[in-house]
């Protein structure tokens, strides 16, 4: 009996065990890969789903098609669906909701429409579906309608200002522009326009991003009032395309104020440089406005504010809050308006987008340029030792003047000392020497730094160019000794045993070559396109006779006997 | 309690003793790894790969295995398809199409600080030694436990000899010994391998994405994936991208086989004295109901 109850108990004890062990096993975490749904072409259709009331949906989604409706109450208007509040369509649906919860929306929605659907079936008109699966269908579950965002550009903006002058006679900004009065105690009088302060809508409709204070209390206010960026520009562009769309259609402009979703969302945008020629809108900025701040230790910078214009999409993409100057957030010591970064940081940020190195670094980054400067490291105010050059270029100290340095020129080079082809021969075992047309390389460089004009004004001279290459270069000794500017002279042959991380002069050629031909798109001796045949062979042609294995030491018994090998360096004992 | 009674349950105690350690000889042999110094490990960074398989032509040389063709016609046929390690190669090259263009990815053991491998060797013949290599020794009995515990799917059976045995990249161990730096690293020809010990390329890795936190995402795969590896990378774009399991999580491997491990030798020894304590509490009044049951018949 005892026997039989110990065995019992046992049993049950390894029976938890190999559970539990079970258990454990099978319940380690693992992700699931989620399916991303289908999208379909817009085509003025909306998916109706309001997942922010309603949460997890019982019925499929709806799969609405605005265009239709557009199109069936061409006669009777937008606020047969839309509520309408002091003259002007709020795009809203439903047009009431009498209480609050997902109930009330729900009903809202169906009686809404299916009290439509079913008023124009008695009539015996051609209507829509009146049954739950008819608008639920499961088929169209999963389905993705997404409209990409329409950018109102300055082809756009100067579009309207023009046909405006047309209608009207003369220019009346605030008929889309008006601005908020934060201070102002009766709310009907807090929305004003004022020539001279229009600005964009995105910085009090935009709720995404975050703001300083004095914005922030504006963005509540429209939030408050369901005034996101999308409800603003729906009720500001729409209401004033519909009032005009009839005139225009009679004189024969079909084109004219779109109110169908896809005529506006069609997630084609415009390029810098074809916005390059549209005259930007006049709010009597400066040309050359002189930016010198007051007690700074630098002198001052006199602004190209009109080109920087034209090579930007937006104002807003260096006047990120306001359309104020920097200094008014940015002081010196920093203010909280300009959430407490100097003055001098709002300048030179690297990484920011509206700072100017921020915004100067990106350009660096294109094609052309990221050769060089994809090994420089970005400066800002903190870099040691910066040569003077590179703060003079900016800091000239000098109002209203910019002066334009010449363009480049290789017309004036020491062909004794620059040679027009170097012979690189590091992997001489293993393949003929590299032949580097050193020249020719000094010359593509030159013509694209003349090229642009960004370029031109920052390199100054040549002696920059060759710094692309010849990095960090030790320039004095390399004079004094009258040697060459090699690469050998910093990079060893082998590997480094203090330091395994010093870059090798075989993997140095390797980066610098290789990274600069990927950087600016050259498939000639790039690391990742294949051409036919051989990509090494660009620059190596195979040797005949050459050894065949590339390791160095792979007998053992070798290494052992090297006594002075490389690892004993830093190996533990 | 008699004598064989007392035999009897300290025989299996002992014996239960011994069958848990057998069941869990990896769980302490994993750890010695990380008790040593150092730790040593390769830092591959991904931006700075060619795809010349330069690597593989070196591995193949020093271990002894068949010899790759690495022209540039055999390359673009080659790199077309997802490779995986073999008994054959112990390091591979994967190309893969990004956002951010081409990115070739290395791809050898990672020597995981607590490696699975080792934790489910039966016969020790997979180990980690304080350096820090995930090696494997003759002993093994060819169950390939390793195969299945590895979340990288790097150990290999050599299905194909009659005497097989598992192969994977062991980082140069012999060369290790004999102070020379793993063949890979040696002829890599833009040192997109550094080797170095755990603490120096963690250390590199940081360096170079602090330094350029445009080019790199912040993420060193390795620091902390199944508790750490040796062997680490950095990359400019997601890791998922780029063929890296995200779904691995950051407990080492042997850790989710511990707790129920220790509780097995723990449960050998003590539950039969607490069943024979419980034994004896029941036996003593069982006996005199007994007696009295006998007493009430007569």
């Amino acid at each position: 009996m005892n026997r039989k109850l110990i065995f019992f108990l046992v049993s049950i004890a390894y029976l938890i065990l190999i559970s539990y062990g079970l258990y454990s096993v099978y319940t380690v975490e693992a992700t699931l890969r989620v399916k991303e749904p289908p999208k379909i072409k817009p085509e003025n259709k909306i998916a109706i789903a309001r997942t922010e009331i309603f949460g997890k949906l019982e019925r499929p989604q709806v799969i609405f098609n605005h265009g239709k409706h557009e199109e069936a109450f061409k006669k009777e208007g937008c606020n047969t669906c839309h509520p309408e509040k002091d003259g002007q369509i709020l795009f809203d649906f439903p047009k009431t909701v009498k209480k609050k919860g997902k109930t009330a929306v729900m009903n809202a929605y169906h009686d809404q429409c299916i009290d439509c659907h079913k008023k124009s079936s008695s009539e015996n008109k051609k209507t829509g579906p009146v049954n739950c699966g008819d608008c639920h269908k499961e088929k169209e579950k999963a389905i993705q309608v997404k409209y990409p965002v329409f950018e109102f550009d300055f082809y756009v903006h100067d579009k309207h200002v023009k046909k405006l002058k047309e209608k009207i006679g003369k220019d009346d900004c605030g008929l889309c522009h008006h601005s908020y009065d934060i201070n102002e105690e009766d709310e009907t009088l807090a929305l004003v326009y004022e020539k001279g302060t229009e600005e964009s809508c995105y910085y009090c409709h935009e709720f995404g991003k975050k703001r300083g204070p004095e914005l922030t209390a504006i963005t509540t206010v429209a939030a408050k009032k369901g005034l996101d960026i999308r409800s603003a520009s729906h009720q500001q562009c729409l209401n004033c395309h519909l009032k005009y769309k009839e005139e225009y259609l009679k004189k024969g402009e079909k084109e004219a104020c779109p109110t169908e979703c896809s005529k506006c969302h069609t997630g084609k945008y415009r390029t810098v440089a074809e916005l390059e020629k549209i005259v930007r809108p006049d709010r009597d900025q400066k040309d050359k406005p002189f930016i010198d701040i007051e007690n700074s230790k630098m002198k001052g910078v006199t602004f190209d504010h009109k080109s920087h214009e034209a090579n930007s999409k937006t104002c807003r993409s260096c006047h990120h809050e306001t359309l104020n100057a920097c200094d008014t957030c940015h002081s010196l010591t920093g203010k909280p308006e300009g959430n407490g970064i100097n003055v001098a940081n709002a300048y030179h940020h690297v990484f920011s987008e509206h700072s100017c190195a921020g915004c100067h670094n990106k350009k660096k980054e294109e094609k052309k340029c990221a050769g060089c400067h994809h090994f420089i490291p970005a400066m800002d105010v903190e870099t040691m030792n910066p040569k003077k050059e590179t703060c003079t270029a900016c800091h000239s100290g000098k109002k209203d003047q910019i002066a334009m340095p010449k363009p480049l020129s290789t017309a004036g080079l020491n062909k004794d000392k620059v040679k027009k082809e170097v012979e690189i021969k590091v992997l001489e075992k293993e393949f003929e020497p590299s032949k580097f047309p050193h020249l020719d390389i000094i010359d593509k460089l030159v013509k694209v730094s003349n090229d642009s004009k960004m370029a031109t004004y920052f390199h100054g001279n040549l002696q920059t160019l060759c710094e692309g290459c010849h990095h960090r270069s030790i320039a004095q000794a390399e004079a004094q000794k009258d040697t060459p500017p090699n690469c050998k002279n910093c990079h060893m042959t082998a590997y480094d045993g203090q330091n395994l991380n010093r870059t090798r002069l075989l993997s140095a050629y390797h980066r610098q070559c290789m990274g600069c031909h990927d950087k600016m798109g050259i498939e000639k001796g790039s690391s990742v396109r294949f051409k036919e045949g051989d990509r090494c062979g660009t620059c190596h042609k195979k040797k005949v006779g050459g050894p065949t294995e590339i390791t160095h030491i792979k007998n053992q018994n070798v290494a052992k006997q090297n006594k002075n090998n490389i690892l004993n360096v830093w190996r533990p004992k | 309690m008699d004598r064989r009674n007392f035999l009897k349950i300290i025989g299996s105690g002992v014996a239960g003793a011994a069958t848990g350690n057998l069941l869990t000889p990896g769980r302490t042999l994993a750890k010695e790894g990380t008790s040593a110094k150092e730790l040593y490990g390769i830092l591959v960074d991904t931006t700075r790969c060619i795809g010349c398989r330069r690597c593989e032509l070196g591995c193949a040389e020093v271990n002894g295995l068949p010899i790759p063709d690495i022209s540039e016609s055999k390359n673009e046929n080659l790199l077309k398809t997802i490779r995986k390690t073999s008994d054959a190669q112990y390091t591979i090259i994967n190309r893969y199409e990004t956002e951010k263009g081409t990115i070739f990815v290395p791809k050898r053991c990672m020597h995981c600080n607590q490696p699975g491998c080792v934790a489910a060797c039966l016969v020790k013949a997979m180990r980690k030694r304080p350096s820090g290599h995930v090696t494997w020794d003759l002993n093994c009995i060819g169950c390939r436990l390793c195969m299945i515990s590895c979340p990288f799917d790097i150990p290999k059976f050599e299905y194909n000899k009659a005497m097989p045995r598992i192969q994977k990249c062991n980082l140069c161990y012999d060369r290790y010994n004999n102070g020379v730096l793993p063949a890979c690293v040696e002829v890599c020809p833009t040192q997109a391998l550094m080797f170095g010990s755990r603490r120096q390329i963690l250390d590199e890795g940081k360096r170079r994405i602090a330094a350029n936190p445009d080019k790199y995402i912040e993420h060193i795969y390795g620091e902390y994936e199944v508790g750490g590896t040796s062997h680490l990378y950095i990359s400019s774009v997601p890791f998922e991208q780029i063929g890296f399991r995200k779904d691995l999580g950051t407990v080492a491997y042997p850790e989710y086989s511990t707790g129920f491990l220790y509780a097995v030798p723990f449960i050998f020894v003590l539950w039969p004295i607490v069943m024979l304590g419980m034994n004896r509490a029941t036996k003593k009044s069982k006996e005199d109901e007994g007696h009295h049951e006998e007493k009430g018949k007569h």
